[in-house]
């Protein structure tokens, strides 16, 4: 039987015979030590470079829980007709940027995946223009665009398009990538032309997988639009940053628990959408 | 010993095991032969109570394990190690740690299950498990991913797995129908050489009616989910088969290899990031 139990000098033995299989090696030992230093002093570092300490964090907590107290009851205020318009015009902002970056990440997703564009220096570069889209956040872009086209929610559906279309770009051409040659195979053996085979052999394996991700961006777009309006560009955000201004901790609560329902209603529904189209294969 | 009283299990409307009634004296090989769906993988299923059964009891030395529940049934099914057709390794773990997973359950204490999570192996398990695979002759392949080996190297690695656990009984579901004959051989030899040296009860489901001859000492037909036969595979000769399933030899063999190539929980459907 081999599975019987050891005595040490057995032990000693395979150790000998395999020492790897016991552990790492003293060099790799020492080199965890010392990453685990490193990592560590960085930790330590930060928190005290931010003069993170105890008594700071428990007085902010102290702070918030003054702010949450002063949170109950929320109340709608006089002007809720005001706050109902505004969500109105997030959701707005968010579907239509949604929808319009998601509809030109559609042909840059092809462009951008290996096994559509051959050119490797084109599709090289296609990819790093997206990366470096990518690298500008939403906010910066919502500011760069109340500049340019004035505040209002245009400036908001401008920045959200904007800063989705390289990541759904990026999405979708390793979706693509990622796509059965066989099927688009079959569609050029038939004597389908690039576009037909993308059309018939690629599109129908990543539809559902793009028209997915861009729900979940509508829904993640949903709750970022509420920031966009703090900086003027539409939507319910600039009514939060107001009362907050004025400390009607009450308002903001109510128009929380509205975003927050909002949400909620926006994932459930999308969740059934998704299930539909991604089940109904 | 093992017995099975009545044990039945419904899907539905469908009886996958209707009514049987076994009884394994310690130590033998049986091999479980039947047409797809004939119900030898929920038998199996139902012994290591990975499926729980509709009826019946399965008692193991006159001890009730059908109604065993948390660490009970957790050491139950250590003591009768399963082997599945796809090896069911995790891919991505070297296979020292896919062999080291066999000993989870012998470890108390909460210190050495804290140990567990950390992956944190004693060097006698770990020499345990060296000499297991040397046995096997897979030391060279210890410190690979699983995923690397060929198939009949990862259900010897899967056998191994199954001696750590030092179980009573080896159930084995089609160990060998997605090898190729000689792979094969040497996963039904690690299998018989278990059986005789460890002494340890092997039921392994088969569908190629000459391994079950040559390596089994009792063979079990199952059709519809009862037992049709059992005795001694000498008796089950051709005539026999055509006899109980209306069919030759040959045809049997080749539907049931067809059956299990397009078996669907083994092919796993291509997923997207969102599915």
């Amino acid at each position: 039987m081999s599975t019987h139990h050891m005595g040490p000098a057995e032990i000693d033995s395979w150790r000998a015979r395999m020492p790897r299989a016991f552990g790492p090696t003293p060099r790799g030992r020492v080199l965890r030590v010392l990453a685990g230093v490193a990592f560590l002093t960085w930790l330590i570092g930060t928190l005290w470079m931010f003069d993170v300490t105890l008594t700071r964090l428990l007085n902010g907590f102290s702070g918030l829980m003054v702010i949450i107290r002063l949170m109950v009851p929320p109340s709608p205020g006089e002007m809720w007709v005001e706050i109902l318009q505004g969500i109105a015009e997030s959701l707005a902002m968010a579907f239509l940027g949604t929808f319009i970056s998601a509809l030109i990440a559609v042909p840059l997703g092809f462009l951008g995946a290996r096994n559509v564009m051959t050119n490797t220096l084109f599709r090289f570069s296609l990819r790093r223009i997206f990366d470096g889209f990518r690298g500008v956040d939403q906010l910066i872009w919502a500011l760069a665009y109340v500049r340019a086209v004035g505040l209002g929610p245009l400036a908001g559906v401008l920045a959200i398009a904007t800063a989705d279309i390289a990541v759904l770009a990026k999405i979708y051409a390793e979706a693509i990538e990622n796509a059965e040659r066989k099927q688009a195979e079959g569609i050029a053996a038939a004597g389908g032309s690039p576009t037909l085979v993308m059309r018939f052999g690629i599109l129908p394996q990543v539809a559902p997988i793009m028209l997915g991700h861009a729900l979940y961006f509508f829904e993640s777009n949903t709750r970022s639009a509420t920031i966009l309006g703090v900086v003027g560009a539409g939507g319910i955000g600039l009514q939060i940053a107001e009362r907050i201004r004025v400390r009607y901790w009450d308002e903001v609560a109510f128009i929380i628990i509205l975003m927050v329902l909002t949400v909620a209603a926006i994932d459930w529904l999308s969740g059934k959408v998704r299930r539909r189209l991604i089940g109904a294969r | 010993m093992l017995e099975i009283e009545g044990l039945t299990r419904r899907f539905g409307s469908v009886k996958a095991v209707d009514g049987v009634s076994l009884s394994v004296p310690a130590g033998q090989m049986v091999g479980v032969i039947g047409r797809s769906g004939a119900g030898k993988s929920t038998l199996l299923r139902l012994i290591n109570r990975l499926t729980e059964p509709t009826e019946g009891r399965i008692l193991f030395e006159g001890r009730d394990v059908t109604k065993l529940r948390g660490k009970d049934l957790r050491d139950w099914r250590t003591g009768c190690a399963m082997i599945f057709q796809q090896f069911n390794l995790v891919q991505r773990l070297d296979v020292l740690t896919n062999v080291l997973i066999g000993r989870l359950n012998h470890r108390h204490g909460v210190l050495a299950k804290l140990g567990s999570l950390l992956c944190q192996f004693s060097p006698e398990e770990r020499a345990m498990a060296l000499s297991t695979l040397e046995r096997f002759d897979l030391l060279s392949t210890a410190l690979q991913r699983s995923d690397t080996l060929s198939g009949g190297q990862q259900q010897r690695v899967a056998i191994c797995r199954a001696l750590m656990q030092q179980p009573r009984i080896i159930l084995a579901d089609e160990p060998i129908a997605s090898l190729d004959p000689r792979n094969a051989r040497t996963v039904m030899d690690a299998l018989a050489q278990v059986n005789k040296r460890d002494g340890i009860t092997v039921l392994v489901n088969l569908h190629h009616l000459d391994t079950a001859r040559e390596y089994c000492t009792r063979v079990v037909a199952m059709q519809q989910g009862r037992v049709v036969f059992d005795g001694a595979p000498s008796e089950l000769n051709a005539a026999r088969i055509t006899q109980i399933y209306g069919i030759s030899e040959a045809e049997f063999q080749a539907e049931a290899a067809a059956a299990v190539k397009a078996a669907p929980d083994f092919d796993l459907p291509r997923q997207s990031a969102l599915a």
